[in-house]
């Protein structure tokens, strides 16, 4: 519980950066959607015109372009990248921290169990993340309300917002796993945006090419796809599955090989 | 120039991770361009609305001819380099008191300015090689799939503007980290400007009314739609943008002379 | 059975050598010192006894159990060291607070009395210590759950002369109290001073274990000798003698042995001047230290 308390209070000032760094990034693209919706309204009615797999390459589902929803996935998918390098970062730095910083010999001579240490840490992650998606969704929604134009499913709203939550996850469990896979990790922000960055950019290539089922599991952010969820009100199931596989996988693998690990004085 | 050669063979590895990433980028771009080309879609995206081409990053090019379609692709490929630049600069001047190697390399008969030059023309030469990279991919690609007329002098204007951008992120990492002592925090806050910049350049993309915060976002300082028609890089750009560069460096020279190394 | 019982530890990294069949038993009680040469494998001895690092074969236990496999054994465990490193941007009081955490009693009062004893100020950020007073707070973090088994790692490396007396009155005072210590040092004085037996480590292997007593009582006489004529080595080419020098008519070794050889051996020659002494620490072991030729 001491661990776990020591964590979270270093993790507070910046689960507060990227909480505000979210939020604004929200509110500014949410400013534009009043003048979006009017523009695209008009444009509605040209796209019916044009074959379906031209409307399905520009990735644009026709009815949904033009409600809140439709255009808050659009944007949704910067918020998310940054969401999943908070998480990424976090993953990675959260147990690397005590080697790259040489604090191993205190806390692993420590009467506690390595498995006791990982716990605390996971956990204190985890809660960063859930507190910098709560707080998100709740300034969200309230942003949301504000600017609408008509009433929009707010359980669908949820839904899709949820999914931040799920890629953040995916990621925190591959950081943690990724900084104990590796021997000697001396800067988290290089691996963390070049694994996001890369994951993010097969997604946007590879996926929106010929929607191809199998492309999608390459990467994270491709595991939801949202007019899916506007239409079905629900997940792919595959794809939930996928993401428990990979965070269970990562997250016991972190435990085994951290148990494992050979602390060196000096990394 | 043992210092200079040390840091080459340093960040080789990054080097060519980055080099292979930029070239996969190049292709998988391009790749997608037959199907951006296809007859139907030109009228499709003539008649999308200007928030929803900017939406996705379309902007107000014509994105049915090659030289439209790699100035839409230009932004991610500026992006990703930028990123690569901001991080090799501040991290290759933070990586001394961040490894505690400070205390090696500063008592040694060089002065704190020659230890920064090695180092800034080290990081020059990733910047030229990862550009160099790019632009050789660009050519051979766009050649690959270009069913029009030529516009290798467009693509090579592109890439010199990309290289001005590269080296305002170099020389901004640097800067900050030759200012800041905490060598942890310096690599965060020159990838927060950059993101910073990045997202004022979407919001300007989508509307108009605020173009004077296009000052703060080197990803705006050239025009694309100028190198499309042609018309090259505008030269009171390019000089002002390599006059910040200059003032950049300066800084970071002046400020990493001045201050408090941290150990 | 031992506080530490260490039994055919042995460690490789890769190709590299660690440790050979260590064989160790530190007795409740007493004062334990282990020392070599630079890269012997001390070290990873110790990091090996606190779980740090996994052995290639052998065992190691504290208390009579695996402190991997058992996590709890290592509440009466304080374990200071060499290199001192704490968290970022927190102060001496707080890292020793988050310390005392671990150990489930109170032990602030400890706190402030380790404090006192080491001059070592409470409300400092540890970033701004200098590298001697990060080591003080090392020492505290070490000692003040009380522990039982002490393990120290070149405790004293970064102290000033004064700090280090009251550091050894420290362990001494622990040790009065119940407390076996295990140390580690390159400070001779030190370890003769403390210590009741001592373990020398060369090369990854234990070819020196004994009695501080046994080390000093044994027939080990430093013998210096003045003499008329020149003598060559081998005139002294005796079983018992080491360490030997000669410098013209002058002639010093370290004999062990029945002195009544060497007094007949001495006897021969003609001397101006002759004396015997006990040897320190230092010099019975440093030809350890020299590399075998």
């Amino acid at each position: 519980m001491n661990m776990y308390l020591h964590e979270l209070k270093s993790l507070r000032k910046s689960a507060f950066i990227w909480t505000c760094v979210l939020i604004a990034l929200a509110a500014l693209y949410l400013s534009i959607y009043p003048s979006m919706a009017s523009d695209a309204a008009d444009f509605k009615k040209l796209l019916s015109g044009y074959p379906a797999s031209v409307r399905a390459m520009l990735g644009i589902n026709l009815d949904y372009i033009t409600s809140f929803l439709g255009f808050y996935s659009m944007i949704f998918s910067f918020i998310i990248l940054c969401g999943a390098i908070q998480a990424m970062n976090l993953g990675v730095s959260i147990l690397s921290k005590e080697s790259r910083e040489r604090t191993a010999d205190f806390l692993l001579v420590k009467p506690v169990s390595r498995s006791a240490i990982v716990s605390a840490k996971l956990l204190a992650a985890f809660t960063a993340i859930l507190v910098t998606y709560i707080v998100f969704f709740a300034v969200t929604s309230i942003m949301a309300n504000t600017i609408k134009i008509s009433d929009y499913n707010g359980k669908l709203f949820f839904m899709i917002n949820l999914t931040m939550f799920f890629i953040q996850l995916i990621f925190l469990a591959i950081g943690m796993f990724v900084s104990v896979f590796f021997n000697k990790i001396k800067s988290v922000l290089p691996i963390s945006l070049g694994v996001v960055i890369g994951l993010y950019m097969i997604g946007a290539v590879l996926a929106t090419g010929k929607d191809d089922d199998l492309a999608r599991f390459l990467s994270p952010f491709k595991y939801f796809d949202i007019t899916y969820i506007i239409k079905n009100a629900n997940y792919e199931p595959r794809y939930i599955i996928c993401s428990i596989v990979i965070i269970l996988v990562a997250v016991v693998s972190t435990y085994i090989i951290y148990i494992k690990k050979d602390i060196h004085a000096v990394s | 120039m043992n210092i200079f050669l040390r840091e080459l063979k340093a960040n080789r590895k990054a080097l060519i991770i980055w080099s292979v990433c930029m070239f996969l980028l190049v292709l998988s771009g391009m790749a997608k361009y037959t199907a951006y080309s296809s007859g139907a879609t030109a009228d499709v995206f003539d008649k999308m609305p200007y928030t929803l081409k900017a939406l996705l990053g379309i902007g107000s090019f014509d994105v049915t001819t090659i030289s439209g379609f790699f100035a839409f692709l230009v932004p991610y490929l500026v992006l990703s380099t930028a990123i690569h630049a901001a991080l090799l600069g501040s991290g290759i001047i933070a990586k001394e008191e961040r490894d505690k190697t400070i205390e090696f390399l500063m008592v040694k008969p060089m002065s704190r300015n020659s230890v920064v030059t090695s180092k800034l023309l080290a990081a020059l030469v990733n910047i030229v090689i990862i550009n160099l990279v790019t632009l050789f991919s660009s050519i051979v690609m766009v050649a690959a799939y270009n069913k029009g007329k030529d516009i290798t002098s467009e693509v090579v204007m592109f890439l010199l503007s990309m290289f001005i951008i590269q080296l305002i992120f170099l020389s901004l990492g640097t800067l900050i980290s030759a200012f800041m002592k905490n060598p942890k925090s310096s690599g965060s806050l020159a990838t927060g400007i950059l993101l910073g910049t990045y997202v004022i350049s979407k919001i300007t993309d989508l509307t108009d009314r605020v173009n004077v915060l296009n000052v703060f976002s080197p990803f705006k300082y050239f025009s694309y739609q100028d190198i499309v028609n042609g018309n090259g890089l505008s030269l009171s750009i390019v000089i002002s943008s390599i006059l910040l560069v200059v003032a950049f460096f300066v800084l970071t020279y002046l400020f990493y002379q001045k201050r408090d190394l941290n150990l | 059975m031992g506080v530490i019982e260490i039994k055919n530890l042995t460690k490789h990294y890769g190709k590299a050598r660690g440790i050979i069949d260590v064989n160790l038993e530190v007795e409740q009680g007493e004062v334990f010192g282990f020392i070599g040469p630079n890269g012997a494998g001390k070290s990873t001895t110790i990091r090996t006894i606190l779980g740090l690092i996994y052995p290639t074969s052998g065992t190691s236990t504290i208390f009579g159990k695996n402190c991997i496999e058992y996590p709890e054994v290592r509440k009466e465990l304080g374990y200071l060291p060499s290199e001192v490193f704490y968290y970022d941007n927190m102060r001496v009081i707080n890292l020793l607070k988050y310390s005392a955490s671990f150990y489930k009693k109170d032990c602030t009062k400890r706190i402030s009395e380790l404090a006192d004893i080491m001059e070592l100020d409470l409300k400092k950020k540890i970033d701004d210590l200098s590298f001697g007073n990060k080591k003080k707070v090392g020492i505290v973090q070490g000692l003040l759950h009380e522990p039982k088994l002490i393990i120290l790692d070149e405790p004293t490396s970064g102290l000033d002369p004064l700090m280090q007396q009251r550091f050894f009155e420290l362990i001494g005072d622990e040790n009065k109290r119940g407390a076996t210590v295990f140390f580690s040092s390159h400070i001779l004085s030190e370890v003769q001073k403390m210590c009741n037996r001592v373990a020398f480590i060369k090369e990854g292997k234990i070819i020196k274990l004994e009695k501080m007593s046994t080390l000093q009582e044994n027939n080990y006489k430093r013998i210096s000798l003045e003499t008329k004529a020149e003598i060559t080595k081998e005139a002294f080419n005796i079983s018992g003698v080491s360490d030997f020098g000669v410098k013209g008519k002058t002639v010093n070794f370290i004999f062990k042995g029945n002195i009544n050889t060497i007094m007949k051996k001495i006897s021969e020659l003609e001397l101006s001047n002759i004396s015997i002494e006990e040897p320190d620490l230092e010099e019975i072991f440093m030809h350890y230290y020299e590399k075998e030729n």
